[in-house]
Protein backbone atom coordinates (compact mmCIF):
# COMPACT_ATOMS: atom_id res chain seq x y z
CA UNK A 1 0.00 0.00 0.00
CA UNK A 2 1.01 3.32 -0.84
CA UNK A 3 2.32 5.72 2.21
CA UNK A 4 0.50 8.91 2.62
CA UNK A 5 3.11 11.37 2.93
CA UNK A 6 2.23 14.80 4.50
CA UNK A 7 4.93 17.99 4.79
CA UNK A 8 4.13 21.11 6.25
CA UNK A 9 4.34 23.84 3.17
CA UNK A 10 7.08 25.85 5.33
CA UNK A 11 9.05 22.65 5.63
CA UNK A 12 9.19 21.88 2.20
CA UNK A 13 9.98 24.99 0.79
CA UNK A 14 12.83 25.28 3.38
CA UNK A 15 13.66 21.68 2.53
CA UNK A 16 13.60 22.00 -1.55
CA UNK A 17 15.57 25.22 -1.10
CA UNK A 18 18.45 23.88 0.57
CA UNK A 19 18.77 21.29 -1.65
CA UNK A 20 18.69 23.92 -4.92
CA UNK A 21 21.24 26.39 -3.06
CA UNK A 22 23.42 23.57 -0.98
CA UNK A 23 23.03 20.62 -3.66
CA UNK A 24 26.16 19.11 -2.47
CA UNK A 25 25.73 19.54 0.61
CA UNK A 26 29.03 21.50 1.37
CA UNK A 27 26.92 23.83 4.46
CA UNK A 28 26.76 20.72 7.05
CA UNK A 29 23.03 21.21 7.36
CA UNK A 30 21.04 17.98 6.26
CA UNK A 31 17.77 18.64 4.24
CA UNK A 32 16.14 15.94 5.85
CA UNK A 33 16.74 17.73 9.63
CA UNK A 34 14.22 20.13 7.79
CA UNK A 35 11.23 18.13 7.41
CA UNK A 36 11.17 17.31 11.36
CA UNK A 37 7.65 17.49 11.00
CA UNK A 38 6.62 15.39 7.87
CA UNK A 39 5.15 12.14 7.61
CA UNK A 40 6.86 9.66 5.92
CA UNK A 41 8.85 11.61 3.92
CA UNK A 42 12.80 12.14 4.82
CA UNK A 43 13.98 11.11 1.52
CA UNK A 44 14.11 13.33 -2.05
CA UNK A 45 12.40 9.99 -3.39
CA UNK A 46 9.22 10.47 -0.57
CA UNK A 47 9.12 13.76 -1.30
CA UNK A 48 9.47 14.18 -5.08
CA UNK A 49 7.89 11.70 -7.54
CA UNK A 50 9.98 10.12 -9.95
CA UNK A 51 8.16 9.71 -13.86
CA UNK A 52 8.22 7.48 -16.45
CA UNK A 53 11.67 9.08 -17.92
CA UNK A 54 12.88 10.45 -14.75
CA UNK A 55 13.96 9.65 -10.78
CA UNK A 56 13.17 11.87 -8.31
CA UNK A 57 17.04 12.84 -7.89
CA UNK A 58 16.78 14.05 -11.87
CA UNK A 59 13.36 15.61 -11.67
CA UNK A 60 15.25 17.78 -8.54
CA UNK A 61 18.55 18.00 -10.32
CA UNK A 62 16.63 20.06 -13.33
CA UNK A 63 15.97 22.72 -10.84
CA UNK A 64 19.45 22.65 -9.04
CA UNK A 65 21.49 22.86 -12.63
CA UNK A 66 19.20 26.07 -13.98
CA UNK A 67 19.57 27.64 -10.43
CA UNK A 68 22.88 28.21 -10.32
CA UNK A 69 22.71 28.38 -14.17
CA UNK A 70 20.57 31.84 -13.94
CA UNK A 71 22.82 33.23 -11.36
CA UNK A 72 25.75 32.56 -12.93
CA UNK A 73 24.57 33.94 -16.04
CA UNK A 74 23.34 37.37 -14.41
CA UNK A 75 26.83 37.60 -12.72
CA UNK A 76 28.76 37.24 -16.18
CA UNK A 77 26.02 40.22 -17.42
CA UNK A 78 26.61 42.66 -14.59
CA UNK A 79 30.87 41.49 -14.69
CA UNK A 80 31.28 41.11 -18.21
CA UNK A 81 34.46 42.71 -18.38
CA UNK A 82 35.74 41.39 -15.01
CA UNK A 83 34.87 37.46 -16.50
CA UNK A 84 36.55 38.12 -19.86
CA UNK A 85 39.96 39.79 -17.29
CA UNK A 86 39.75 36.63 -14.92
CA UNK A 87 38.84 33.97 -17.87
CA UNK A 88 35.62 32.17 -17.47
CA UNK A 89 36.74 29.16 -15.48
CA UNK A 90 38.43 31.51 -12.63
CA UNK A 91 35.03 34.02 -12.72
CA UNK A 92 32.95 31.34 -12.65
CA UNK A 93 34.33 29.67 -9.49
CA UNK A 94 34.86 33.21 -7.80
CA UNK A 95 30.81 34.00 -8.70
CA UNK A 96 29.77 30.32 -7.58
CA UNK A 97 31.44 31.22 -3.99
CA UNK A 98 29.84 34.86 -4.26
CA UNK A 99 26.25 33.10 -4.84
CA UNK A 100 27.19 30.24 -2.52
CA UNK A 101 28.09 32.46 0.33
CA UNK A 102 25.38 35.84 -0.14
CA UNK A 103 22.09 34.20 -1.53
CA UNK A 104 20.23 36.64 -3.71
CA UNK A 105 17.85 38.08 -0.93
CA UNK A 106 16.28 40.77 -3.72
CA UNK A 107 13.48 40.55 -6.38
CA UNK A 108 15.22 42.29 -8.27
CA UNK A 109 18.35 40.79 -10.18
CA UNK A 110 20.27 44.09 -10.74
CA UNK A 111 21.01 43.50 -7.03
CA UNK A 112 22.38 40.21 -7.25
CA UNK A 113 26.38 42.00 -7.69
CA UNK A 114 25.71 44.76 -4.90
CA UNK A 115 27.86 43.11 -2.23
CA UNK A 116 30.87 41.33 -5.23
CA UNK A 117 33.28 43.73 -5.12
CA UNK A 118 33.49 43.33 -1.33
CA UNK A 119 33.09 39.72 -1.82
CA UNK A 120 36.13 39.64 -3.89
CA UNK A 121 37.99 41.96 -1.66
CA UNK A 122 37.47 39.59 1.54
CA UNK A 123 37.80 36.81 -0.02
CA UNK A 124 41.64 37.61 -2.07
CA UNK A 125 43.79 35.14 -2.96
CA UNK A 126 46.39 36.46 -1.42
CA UNK A 127 44.77 37.38 1.90
CA UNK A 128 47.12 35.59 4.27
CA UNK A 129 50.44 36.65 1.93
CA UNK A 130 52.62 39.65 3.00
CA UNK A 131 53.15 40.84 -0.41
CA UNK A 132 49.88 41.92 -2.02
CA UNK A 133 49.42 41.07 -5.92
CA UNK A 134 48.54 43.58 -8.04
CA UNK A 135 46.63 41.74 -10.47
CA UNK A 136 43.73 41.16 -7.88
CA UNK A 137 43.78 44.95 -6.96
CA UNK A 138 42.63 45.77 -10.37
CA UNK A 139 39.66 42.84 -10.49
CA UNK A 140 38.84 44.61 -7.51
CA UNK A 141 38.93 47.98 -9.18
CA UNK A 142 37.42 46.95 -12.14
CA UNK A 143 34.22 45.02 -10.31
CA UNK A 144 33.76 48.23 -8.51
CA UNK A 145 33.63 50.36 -11.84
CA UNK A 146 31.35 47.83 -13.60
CA UNK A 147 28.63 47.72 -10.91
CA UNK A 148 28.78 51.12 -10.32
CA UNK A 149 27.90 51.35 -14.09
CA UNK A 150 25.06 49.54 -13.76
CA UNK A 151 24.10 51.37 -10.73
CA UNK A 152 24.29 54.98 -12.22
CA UNK A 153 22.29 53.87 -15.23
CA UNK A 154 19.27 52.87 -13.66
CA UNK A 155 19.26 55.60 -11.08
CA UNK A 156 16.28 58.03 -9.80
CA UNK A 157 17.39 61.35 -10.77
CA UNK A 158 16.28 64.73 -12.28
CA UNK A 159 16.05 64.55 -16.55
CA UNK A 160 14.00 67.52 -17.23
CA UNK A 161 16.91 70.01 -16.35
CA UNK A 162 18.49 73.11 -18.44
CA UNK A 163 22.44 72.74 -19.20
CA UNK A 164 24.11 75.74 -18.43
CA UNK A 165 26.06 77.68 -21.96
CA UNK A 166 28.62 79.05 -22.44
CA UNK A 167 26.73 82.35 -21.02
CA UNK A 168 25.83 80.79 -18.02
CA UNK A 169 26.85 82.91 -15.16
CA UNK A 170 30.12 80.75 -13.33
CA UNK A 171 27.56 80.97 -10.11
CA UNK A 172 24.89 79.36 -11.90
CA UNK A 173 26.94 76.18 -12.85
CA UNK A 174 25.89 73.23 -11.11
CA UNK A 175 26.82 69.33 -11.76
CA UNK A 176 24.69 67.49 -13.51
CA UNK A 177 22.40 65.31 -11.25
CA UNK A 178 24.16 61.76 -12.50
CA UNK A 179 27.40 62.71 -11.70
CA UNK A 180 29.60 60.16 -9.86
CA UNK A 181 33.94 60.71 -9.74
CA UNK A 182 36.13 57.42 -10.38
CA UNK A 183 39.72 57.54 -8.90
CA UNK A 184 41.76 54.09 -9.44
CA UNK A 185 45.40 52.51 -9.14
CA UNK A 186 44.58 50.85 -11.87
CA UNK A 187 43.64 52.67 -15.79
CA UNK A 188 40.35 50.71 -14.98
CA UNK A 189 38.27 52.74 -17.89
CA UNK A 190 40.59 52.50 -20.60
CA UNK A 191 40.68 48.54 -19.91
CA UNK A 192 36.94 48.54 -19.80
CA UNK A 193 36.63 50.85 -22.99
CA UNK A 194 38.75 48.87 -24.88
CA UNK A 195 36.56 45.55 -23.71
CA UNK A 196 33.24 47.10 -24.13
CA UNK A 197 34.50 47.62 -27.61
CA UNK A 198 35.36 44.77 -29.20
CA UNK A 199 38.88 44.60 -28.10
CA UNK A 200 41.01 42.40 -26.56
CA UNK A 201 42.53 44.39 -23.35
CA UNK A 202 45.80 42.66 -21.34
CA UNK A 203 46.23 43.43 -17.75
CA UNK A 204 47.67 46.68 -17.18
CA UNK A 205 50.44 48.09 -15.50
CA UNK A 206 49.35 50.36 -12.10
CA UNK A 207 48.65 53.95 -13.10
CA UNK A 208 46.81 55.95 -11.13
CA UNK A 209 44.04 57.21 -13.43
CA UNK A 210 40.41 59.18 -12.64
CA UNK A 211 37.54 59.25 -14.97
CA UNK A 212 33.32 60.95 -14.20
CA UNK A 213 30.26 59.01 -15.35
CA UNK A 214 27.71 61.39 -15.78
CA UNK A 215 24.23 60.59 -17.08
CA UNK A 216 22.53 63.54 -19.78
CA UNK A 217 19.22 62.54 -20.92
CA UNK A 218 19.33 58.88 -19.47
CA UNK A 219 22.75 58.08 -21.68
CA UNK A 220 25.95 57.53 -19.83
CA UNK A 221 29.33 58.97 -20.90
CA UNK A 222 32.43 58.36 -19.44
CA UNK A 223 35.28 60.93 -19.60
CA UNK A 224 38.87 61.30 -18.35
CA UNK A 225 40.33 62.92 -16.16
CA UNK A 226 43.83 64.50 -15.16
CA UNK A 227 44.07 64.48 -11.34
CA UNK A 228 44.14 68.46 -10.93
CA UNK A 229 40.69 68.06 -12.61
CA UNK A 230 39.17 64.92 -10.32
CA UNK A 231 40.74 66.86 -7.21
CA UNK A 232 38.08 70.09 -8.46
CA UNK A 233 35.38 68.06 -9.32
CA UNK A 234 35.51 66.20 -6.35
CA UNK A 235 35.30 69.96 -4.69
CA UNK A 236 32.90 71.16 -7.01
CA UNK A 237 30.60 68.05 -6.15
CA UNK A 238 30.89 68.31 -2.33
CA UNK A 239 30.48 72.17 -1.88
CA UNK A 240 28.02 72.83 -4.91
CA UNK A 241 29.53 76.33 -5.60
CA UNK A 242 31.59 76.65 -8.16
CA UNK A 243 33.47 80.07 -6.63
CA UNK A 244 33.70 78.43 -3.92
CA UNK A 245 35.54 75.80 -5.54
CA UNK A 246 37.60 78.17 -7.72
CA UNK A 247 38.59 79.81 -4.58
CA UNK A 248 39.79 76.71 -2.77
CA UNK A 249 41.02 75.21 -5.28
CA UNK A 250 43.57 78.30 -5.80
CA UNK A 251 44.67 78.16 -2.52
CA UNK A 252 45.67 74.48 -2.60
CA UNK A 253 47.07 74.96 -5.91
CA UNK A 254 48.60 78.08 -5.37
CA UNK A 255 51.67 77.45 -6.77
CA UNK A 256 49.91 76.95 -10.09
CA UNK A 257 47.50 79.89 -9.57
CA UNK A 258 48.45 81.57 -13.09
CA UNK A 259 48.41 77.82 -14.81
CA UNK A 260 45.03 77.14 -13.38
CA UNK A 261 43.38 81.00 -14.54
CA UNK A 262 45.06 79.54 -17.78
CA UNK A 263 43.30 76.13 -18.34
CA UNK A 264 40.40 76.62 -16.28
CA UNK A 265 38.01 78.23 -19.91
CA UNK A 266 39.59 75.35 -21.75
CA UNK A 267 38.48 73.18 -18.72
CA UNK A 268 35.24 74.87 -18.47
CA UNK A 269 34.65 75.04 -22.63
CA UNK A 270 34.96 71.26 -22.83
CA UNK A 271 33.20 70.37 -20.07
CA UNK A 272 29.90 72.48 -21.29
CA UNK A 273 30.33 70.56 -24.53
CA UNK A 274 30.57 67.06 -22.79
CA UNK A 275 27.18 68.09 -20.52
CA UNK A 276 28.97 68.56 -17.03
CA UNK A 277 26.85 71.67 -15.76
CA UNK A 278 23.56 72.33 -15.46
CA UNK A 279 21.86 76.05 -14.27
CA UNK B 1 -14.71 44.71 -26.39
CA UNK B 2 -15.00 43.43 -22.64
CA UNK B 3 -13.99 39.87 -22.15
CA UNK B 4 -13.60 38.32 -18.93
CA UNK B 5 -13.21 39.81 -15.26
CA UNK B 6 -13.99 42.91 -17.31
CA UNK B 7 -11.03 42.69 -18.97
CA UNK B 8 -11.02 43.46 -22.46
CA UNK B 9 -9.76 41.18 -25.68
CA UNK B 10 -6.09 42.89 -26.28
CA UNK B 11 -5.63 40.47 -29.52
CA UNK B 12 -1.80 39.06 -30.17
CA UNK B 13 0.38 40.84 -28.27
CA UNK B 14 4.24 40.32 -27.76
CA UNK B 15 6.80 40.75 -25.06
CA UNK B 16 8.55 43.88 -24.77
CA UNK B 17 12.41 43.09 -24.86
CA UNK B 18 15.08 46.40 -24.85
CA UNK B 19 16.62 44.63 -28.19
CA UNK B 20 13.36 46.19 -29.70
CA UNK B 21 13.38 49.62 -28.14
CA UNK B 22 14.62 51.53 -30.72
CA UNK B 23 11.85 49.55 -33.69
CA UNK B 24 9.19 50.18 -31.53
CA UNK B 25 9.54 53.61 -31.37
CA UNK B 26 10.76 54.13 -35.00
CA UNK B 27 8.19 52.51 -37.00
CA UNK B 28 5.43 52.22 -34.64
CA UNK B 29 4.94 48.28 -35.63
CA UNK B 30 1.45 46.95 -35.80
CA UNK B 31 1.34 44.81 -32.84
CA UNK B 32 -1.90 45.01 -30.53
CA UNK B 33 -0.06 45.48 -27.26
CA UNK B 34 2.61 44.66 -25.28
CA UNK B 35 3.52 42.37 -22.03
CA UNK B 36 6.30 43.72 -20.39
CA UNK B 37 8.35 42.56 -17.29
CA UNK B 38 7.25 44.10 -14.34
CA UNK B 39 10.47 43.65 -12.46
CA UNK B 40 12.48 44.81 -15.87
CA UNK B 41 11.13 48.48 -15.12
CA UNK B 42 10.15 48.12 -11.43
CA UNK B 43 13.42 49.63 -9.62
CA UNK B 44 14.85 50.98 -12.70
CA UNK B 45 14.33 55.07 -12.57
CA UNK B 46 16.69 55.31 -16.49
CA UNK B 47 16.21 54.78 -19.71
CA UNK B 48 14.12 51.68 -19.76
CA UNK B 49 11.56 53.23 -17.76
CA UNK B 50 11.40 56.32 -19.82
CA UNK B 51 11.20 54.23 -23.18
CA UNK B 52 8.18 52.09 -21.34
CA UNK B 53 6.00 55.65 -20.67
CA UNK B 54 6.29 56.35 -24.35
CA UNK B 55 5.47 52.43 -25.42
CA UNK B 56 2.57 52.88 -23.07
CA UNK B 57 1.11 56.19 -24.56
CA UNK B 58 0.90 54.41 -27.74
CA UNK B 59 0.04 50.79 -27.61
CA UNK B 60 -2.01 49.04 -24.46
CA UNK B 61 0.35 47.34 -22.04
CA UNK B 62 -0.05 44.46 -19.55
CA UNK B 63 2.32 43.97 -16.64
CA UNK B 64 3.48 40.66 -15.55
CA UNK B 65 5.91 39.53 -13.06
CA UNK B 66 8.06 36.99 -12.05
CA UNK B 67 9.03 37.91 -8.50
CA UNK B 68 5.14 38.09 -6.36
CA UNK B 69 6.07 34.35 -4.50
CA UNK B 70 2.08 33.95 -4.46
CA UNK B 71 2.96 30.93 -2.84
CA UNK B 72 5.74 31.44 -0.32
CA UNK B 73 5.29 30.56 3.07
CA UNK B 74 7.53 34.09 3.09
CA UNK B 75 5.40 37.31 4.49
CA UNK B 76 4.03 38.70 1.43
CA UNK B 77 6.62 41.50 0.21
CA UNK B 78 4.71 44.80 0.78
CA UNK B 79 8.30 46.35 -0.69
CA UNK B 80 7.52 44.80 -3.94
CA UNK B 81 3.96 45.56 -4.12
CA UNK B 82 4.63 48.98 -3.19
CA UNK B 83 6.82 49.08 -6.21
CA UNK B 84 4.74 47.08 -8.36
CA UNK B 85 1.35 49.37 -7.54
CA UNK B 86 3.31 52.84 -8.35
CA UNK B 87 4.41 51.28 -11.88
CA UNK B 88 1.11 50.10 -12.80
CA UNK B 89 -0.35 53.89 -12.01
CA UNK B 90 2.51 54.98 -14.15
CA UNK B 91 2.21 52.59 -16.84
CA UNK B 92 -1.50 51.69 -16.57
CA UNK B 93 -1.71 48.33 -17.65
CA UNK B 94 -5.10 46.20 -18.71
CA UNK B 95 -3.96 43.59 -15.87
CA UNK B 96 -0.96 42.68 -14.04
CA UNK B 97 -0.16 38.60 -13.55
CA UNK B 98 2.24 36.64 -12.15
CA UNK B 99 2.45 32.75 -11.61
CA UNK B 100 1.24 30.01 -9.43
CA UNK B 101 4.76 29.87 -7.74
CA UNK B 102 6.68 30.17 -5.02
CA UNK B 103 10.80 32.24 -5.43
CA UNK B 104 12.13 31.58 -2.31
CA UNK B 105 12.03 31.30 1.68
CA UNK B 106 13.67 32.92 4.39
CA UNK B 107 13.98 36.22 2.50
CA UNK B 108 16.09 34.41 -0.09
CA UNK B 109 15.14 34.05 -3.88
CA UNK B 110 16.15 31.79 -6.26
CA UNK B 111 14.63 33.92 -8.90
CA UNK B 112 13.24 30.65 -10.44
CA UNK B 113 9.91 29.57 -10.04
CA UNK B 114 9.70 26.93 -8.15
CA UNK B 115 6.47 24.58 -7.93
CA UNK B 116 4.09 23.66 -5.07
CA UNK B 117 2.73 20.44 -4.05
CA UNK B 118 -1.06 21.13 -4.95
CA UNK B 119 -3.13 20.06 -1.59
CA UNK B 120 -5.29 21.73 0.72
CA UNK B 121 -2.81 23.35 2.55
CA UNK B 122 -1.41 24.96 -0.29
CA UNK B 123 -4.64 26.16 -1.49
CA UNK B 124 -5.53 27.58 1.22
CA UNK B 125 -2.38 29.55 1.43
CA UNK B 126 -2.19 30.68 -1.84
CA UNK B 127 -6.23 31.69 -2.17
CA UNK B 128 -5.26 33.68 1.74
CA UNK B 129 -2.27 35.52 -0.36
CA UNK B 130 -4.08 36.10 -3.47
CA UNK B 131 -6.98 38.10 -1.62
CA UNK B 132 -4.15 40.50 -0.26
CA UNK B 133 -2.69 41.46 -2.91
CA UNK B 134 -5.90 41.66 -5.02
CA UNK B 135 -6.86 43.98 -2.24
CA UNK B 136 -4.09 45.73 -2.01
CA UNK B 137 -3.46 46.11 -5.59
CA UNK B 138 -7.02 47.19 -5.67
CA UNK B 139 -7.76 45.03 -9.26
CA UNK B 140 -8.08 41.06 -9.92
CA UNK B 141 -4.82 39.21 -10.14
CA UNK B 142 -4.03 37.27 -13.41
CA UNK B 143 -2.26 33.49 -12.33
CA UNK B 144 -0.49 31.53 -14.25
CA UNK B 145 0.23 27.95 -14.99
CA UNK B 146 4.19 27.61 -14.50
CA UNK B 147 6.11 25.04 -16.39
CA UNK B 148 7.21 22.62 -13.81
CA UNK B 149 10.28 19.75 -13.80
CA UNK B 150 8.49 17.51 -10.77
CA UNK B 151 5.51 16.81 -9.08
CA UNK B 152 5.46 15.64 -5.16
CA UNK B 153 4.21 13.25 -3.02
CA UNK B 154 1.96 14.98 -1.12
CA UNK B 155 0.12 16.65 -3.77
CA UNK B 156 -3.68 15.62 -4.37
CA UNK B 157 -4.96 17.90 -6.97
CA UNK B 158 -4.51 17.87 -10.18
CA UNK B 159 -2.94 21.20 -11.08
CA UNK B 160 -6.31 22.21 -13.08
CA UNK B 161 -8.16 21.37 -10.43
CA UNK B 162 -6.46 23.53 -8.18
CA UNK B 163 -6.40 26.35 -10.55
CA UNK B 164 -10.50 26.10 -11.04
CA UNK B 165 -11.16 26.02 -7.04
CA UNK B 166 -8.75 28.89 -6.75
CA UNK B 167 -10.32 30.94 -9.47
CA UNK B 168 -13.81 30.57 -7.73
CA UNK B 169 -12.42 31.20 -4.36
CA UNK B 170 -10.21 34.66 -5.11
CA UNK B 171 -12.26 35.63 -8.37
CA UNK B 172 -8.78 36.23 -10.20
CA UNK B 173 -7.95 35.74 -13.67
CA UNK B 174 -5.89 33.31 -15.16
CA UNK B 175 -2.87 33.38 -17.83
CA UNK B 176 -3.02 29.78 -19.52
CA UNK B 177 -0.03 29.17 -20.78
CA UNK B 178 -0.13 26.60 -23.40
CA UNK B 179 3.79 25.71 -23.90
CA UNK B 180 3.77 25.67 -19.85
CA UNK B 181 1.44 22.56 -20.05
CA UNK B 182 2.70 20.93 -22.73
CA UNK B 183 6.30 21.17 -20.64
CA UNK B 184 5.04 20.64 -17.17
CA UNK B 185 2.64 17.15 -18.90
CA UNK B 186 5.75 15.89 -21.13
CA UNK B 187 7.73 16.29 -17.37
CA UNK B 188 5.13 14.88 -15.08
CA UNK B 189 3.44 12.04 -16.88
CA UNK B 190 -0.39 14.04 -17.22
CA UNK B 191 -2.43 14.00 -20.38
CA UNK B 192 -2.02 18.08 -21.61
CA UNK B 193 -5.46 17.91 -22.87
CA UNK B 194 -7.08 16.56 -19.88
CA UNK B 195 -5.18 19.80 -18.22
CA UNK B 196 -6.99 21.95 -20.98
CA UNK B 197 -10.36 20.32 -20.74
CA UNK B 198 -10.28 20.43 -16.98
CA UNK B 199 -9.12 24.29 -16.43
CA UNK B 200 -11.98 27.16 -15.74
CA UNK B 201 -12.38 28.51 -19.45
CA UNK B 202 -14.46 31.77 -18.43
CA UNK B 203 -11.66 32.71 -16.13
CA UNK B 204 -8.95 32.80 -19.32
CA UNK B 205 -8.11 36.28 -19.49
CA UNK B 206 -4.67 35.82 -21.27
CA UNK B 207 -3.00 33.02 -22.87
CA UNK B 208 0.83 32.39 -23.73
CA UNK B 209 2.71 30.59 -26.21
CA UNK B 210 6.50 30.19 -25.99
CA UNK B 211 9.22 27.99 -27.57
CA UNK B 212 10.91 25.02 -25.29
CA UNK B 213 14.04 22.81 -25.19
CA UNK B 214 13.54 19.05 -25.99
CA UNK B 215 16.07 17.77 -24.36
CA UNK B 216 15.01 13.72 -24.40
CA UNK B 217 13.96 12.65 -21.29
CA UNK B 218 12.83 16.20 -20.15
CA UNK B 219 11.80 19.77 -21.57
CA UNK B 220 12.44 23.05 -20.66
CA UNK B 221 10.41 25.76 -21.15
CA UNK B 222 13.33 28.36 -22.44
CA UNK B 223 11.30 31.53 -24.57
CA UNK B 224 14.37 30.82 -27.07
CA UNK B 225 12.94 29.49 -29.93
CA UNK B 226 9.97 29.23 -32.58
CA UNK B 227 6.56 27.32 -30.94
CA UNK B 228 6.83 23.83 -31.44
CA UNK B 229 4.39 22.39 -33.29
CA UNK B 230 2.72 20.28 -30.47
CA UNK B 231 2.12 23.32 -28.93
CA UNK B 232 0.63 24.90 -31.47
CA UNK B 233 -1.66 21.85 -31.43
CA UNK B 234 -2.54 22.34 -28.23
CA UNK B 235 -2.82 26.03 -28.25
CA UNK B 236 -5.55 25.28 -31.47
CA UNK B 237 -8.18 22.94 -29.10
CA UNK B 238 -7.08 25.52 -26.22
CA UNK B 239 -8.40 28.38 -28.58
CA UNK B 240 -11.90 26.82 -29.37
CA UNK B 241 -12.40 26.46 -25.67
CA UNK B 242 -11.29 29.67 -23.94
CA UNK B 243 -12.28 31.97 -27.22
CA UNK B 244 -11.91 35.74 -28.11
CA UNK B 245 -8.74 36.16 -25.08
CA UNK B 246 -5.77 37.77 -25.45
CA UNK B 247 -2.37 36.58 -27.15
CA UNK B 248 1.12 36.67 -25.87
CA UNK B 249 3.86 34.59 -27.47
CA UNK B 250 7.41 35.03 -25.28
CA UNK B 251 10.49 35.27 -26.51
CA UNK B 252 13.37 36.20 -23.54
CA UNK B 253 16.74 34.10 -25.18
CA UNK B 254 18.17 34.01 -28.83
CA UNK B 255 15.80 37.34 -29.24
CA UNK B 256 15.25 37.55 -33.10
CA UNK B 257 14.84 40.21 -34.90
CA UNK B 258 11.64 42.33 -34.74
CA UNK B 259 9.61 41.29 -37.83
CA UNK B 260 11.01 37.58 -36.82
CA UNK B 261 9.39 37.49 -33.41
CA UNK B 262 6.35 39.24 -34.82
CA UNK B 263 5.87 37.06 -37.81
CA UNK B 264 5.68 33.89 -35.44
CA UNK B 265 3.06 35.66 -33.56
CA UNK B 266 0.90 35.90 -36.54
CA UNK B 267 0.86 31.91 -37.08
CA UNK B 268 -1.11 32.07 -33.89
CA UNK B 269 -4.08 33.54 -36.26
CA UNK B 270 -3.89 29.78 -38.10
CA UNK B 271 -4.25 28.22 -35.33
CA UNK B 272 -7.09 29.86 -33.95
CA UNK B 273 -9.38 28.26 -36.56
CA UNK B 274 -10.08 25.36 -35.83
CA UNK B 275 -10.28 23.39 -39.25
CA UNK B 276 -6.38 24.50 -39.56
CA UNK B 277 -3.89 21.63 -40.20
CA UNK B 278 -0.16 22.73 -39.84
CA UNK B 279 3.10 20.73 -40.01
CA UNK B 280 2.54 17.07 -38.71
CA UNK B 281 5.80 16.05 -38.47
CA UNK B 282 9.09 18.16 -36.52
CA UNK B 283 12.70 17.75 -36.37
CA UNK B 284 14.58 18.38 -32.91
CA UNK B 285 18.11 18.20 -32.27
CA UNK B 286 19.42 17.90 -28.81
CA UNK B 287 22.05 20.69 -27.92
CA UNK B 288 23.41 21.90 -24.54
CA UNK B 289 20.79 22.43 -22.26
CA UNK B 290 19.71 26.21 -21.75
CA UNK B 291 18.31 28.03 -19.11
CA UNK B 292 14.60 30.08 -19.12
CA UNK B 293 15.65 34.28 -18.21
CA UNK B 294 12.33 36.14 -18.40
CA UNK B 295 14.78 38.81 -16.74
CA UNK B 296 16.05 40.92 -19.30
CA UNK B 297 19.36 42.74 -18.01
CA UNK B 298 19.67 45.83 -20.24
CA UNK B 299 22.95 46.23 -22.36
CA UNK B 300 23.96 49.49 -20.77
CA UNK B 301 26.80 49.17 -22.61
CA UNK B 302 24.48 50.37 -25.88
CA UNK B 303 23.79 53.25 -23.48
CA UNK B 304 27.37 54.24 -23.43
Amino acid sequence: MQKTVKIPLKEFQQWMQQLLLDPYQQTGIKPSDLLSNATNAASIEDVICHSEKLTAQEHLAIYQRSYIARLRNCMSQQFSALEYALGEAIFCAFADDYLASKPSTNYNLSFLGDQFTDYLENNRPDANEDVKEDWIDFMIELARFEYAIGVLFEEKAEENYQLAAIDTSEDQLKLVPVFTLFKFRFPVRKYYHEFKNGKNPVLPFGKESYCVVLRHKFKLSIYDLHKEQYDFLCLLKESKNMIETKEWFKIHYKDNTVQFEQVWSSWKERWLDSHFFRV
Amino acid sequence: MENRLGLPNLGLGLGLRSQHFEHILEKNPAVDWFEVISENFMDSYGLPRYILHQIAEKYPVVMHGVSLSIGSTDPLNFDYLKSLKQLAAEVKPAWISDHLCWTGVLTTNSHDLLPLPLNEESLKHVCNRIRQVQDYLERPLIVENPSTYASFNNSTLPEWEFLRIMTEETGCGLLLDVNNVYVSSFNNDFDPVAYINGIPHDKVVQMHLAGHQNCGNYIIDTHDREVNNQVWKLFQQAYQLVNQVSVLLEWDGNIPAFDVYHSELLKSKQYMDAAFVGVEKEVFSIDKEQVSNPLNLFAVDKFL
